[in-house]
């Protein structure tokens, strides 16, 4: 205990006098000494060349198995983490607006600045003020959803059943990371929940044969109205696809480079140096994902929404 | 000899549709990463190019900045999506 209290702070900080504190430049020096000399000592003492590891399997990390058998309906991992993204959104927007105040404290202002961002960026722009009104809440709740399933996904959560740890002699399964938008369903759904409601919307605006007029431009006319006609149509369904892959695959591509950049390339290849090695990338990568792309895909596909819907009412093509 | 030559064909075979594999899954992922690249590129360009023009304007311009990298990022999984599907499905 005095060897806590009475050490000088500068023990394992090298060059640094003794009592002061170090500056930034000299601590992210020390992290890159200890970041090379780790690679140099596990380099020396284990070797560059490992042994192929076939035991581990990274595809297992996203295979879905069955905890509760109800066929169709069966509750396995994805299920789960649709089930806390649910909970997470609603519980906490249900939250904050019943403890809403005059003075709005740090977490309620944040919340007032999505709110902001989704009322007038997202949905006022798109389309006109009596049917952002009516838009406004599905719109809202499809970003702060898939933005709350993004994040739920980057929390570590004991759902790897495959493989279990030994705490006090209690097996609980091993922590992993899972996004239910790293499935290619949930975005599906979603995005046939958009389909099927801009098209609503567009037909009841202008009545079936309207809305399929309305696809082709005014004064296009005779053979090329009926081409532009299918292009239009094809470009509605190619719509359902990029909606949907798009929030798929970058949050599966985001879990698959943190899995490998945090382990699973030095558990395959069998060199512990490229674990070390790689372990700052993984950080790095973690950040980003957590930072920018959970929130900017939850926008993009809260953004295209509006558009569509927008776009399906719109007199002029 | 022949069942020796059918054994080494097969053999080929195999290999031939694993490298086919391996070749699918860097042309979806390199490619499709280069011309993702590119376009991001030119995204970002041109909004700083915006951004300094008019500097009143940088909201929105950072608004659909945001919008047109990720509808270009979006790209890039199509194609390695494919690769994908190349390498461990097809």
């Amino acid at each position: 205990m005095s060897a806590a209290t009475s050490a000088p702070p500068a023990a394992a900080g090298g060059g640094a006098a003794p009592g002061r504190k170090l500056t930034k430049k000299q601590i992210l020096l020390i992290l890159l000494a200890i970041w090379i000399g780790g690679i140099v000592v596990l380099g020396a003492v284990y070797g560059l060349h490992g042994t192929r590891n076939k035991a581990f399997e990274p595809q297992n990390e996203f295979k879905l198995d069955n905890w509760v058998d109800l066929g169709v309906f069966s509750i396995n991992k994805a299920v789960l983490y649709l089930f806390l993204a649910g909970a997470a959104t609603c519980g906490s927007m249900i939250y904050i607006a019943r403890r809403m105040q005059q003075r709005p404290n740090k977490v309620q202002a944040a919340v007032e600045v999505i709110y902001q961002l989704m009322r007038e960026n997202i949905t006022g722009s798109a389309m006109d003020e009596r049917m952002a009104r009516k838009w406004f809440p599905f719109i809202a709740t499809l970003f702060l959803f898939i933005m709350f399933s993004n994040l739920v996904g980057y929390i570590p959560l004991p759902t790897n059943t495959e493989h279990e740890i030994s705490v006090f002699g209690l097996q609980i399964p091993s922590f992993s990371l899972y996004a239910a938008t790293a499935n290619l369903s949930i975005p599906l759904v979603l995005a046939l929940v958009v389909f099927v409601s801009y098209t609503y919307e567009g037909v009841r605006a202008k009545g079936p044969i309207g809305y399929l007029k309305g696809l082709v431009p005014g004064g296009v006319t005779g053979a090329m109205a009926v081409f532009i006609f299918c292009l239009e149509v094809l470009s509605n369904v190619m719509r359902l696809m990029s909606l949907s892959i798009r929030l798929f695959a970058n949050i599966l591509a985001g879990h698959l480079i943190i899995l490998f950049m945090a382990g699973a390339l030095a558990v395959i290849l069998g060199i512990s140096a490229l674990g070390w090695f790689t372990i700052p990338f993984g950080i790095a990568l973690f950040a980003f994902e957590v930072g920018l792309v959970a929130a900017l895909q939850a926008f993009i596909f809260a953004t295209l929404t509006a558009i569509y819907l927008g776009g399906a009412v719109a007199e002029d093509h | 000899m022949h069942i020796a030559f059918i054994t080494f064909l097969a053999a080929a075979t195999e290999e031939t549709a694993k490298a086919g594999k391996s070749i699918g899954l860097g042309v979806g992922g390199g490619l499709g990463a280069v011309g993702a690249g590119v376009g991001i590129g030119i995204i970002f360009g041109k909004a700083i190019e915006a951004i300094t023009r008019q500097p009143e304007m940088r909201d929105e311009i950072t608004q659909l900045q945001w919008l047109g990298f990720a509808l270009t990022e979006a790209c890039f999984f199509y194609g390695l999506v494919a690769g994908l599907l190349a390498a461990f499905i097809v």
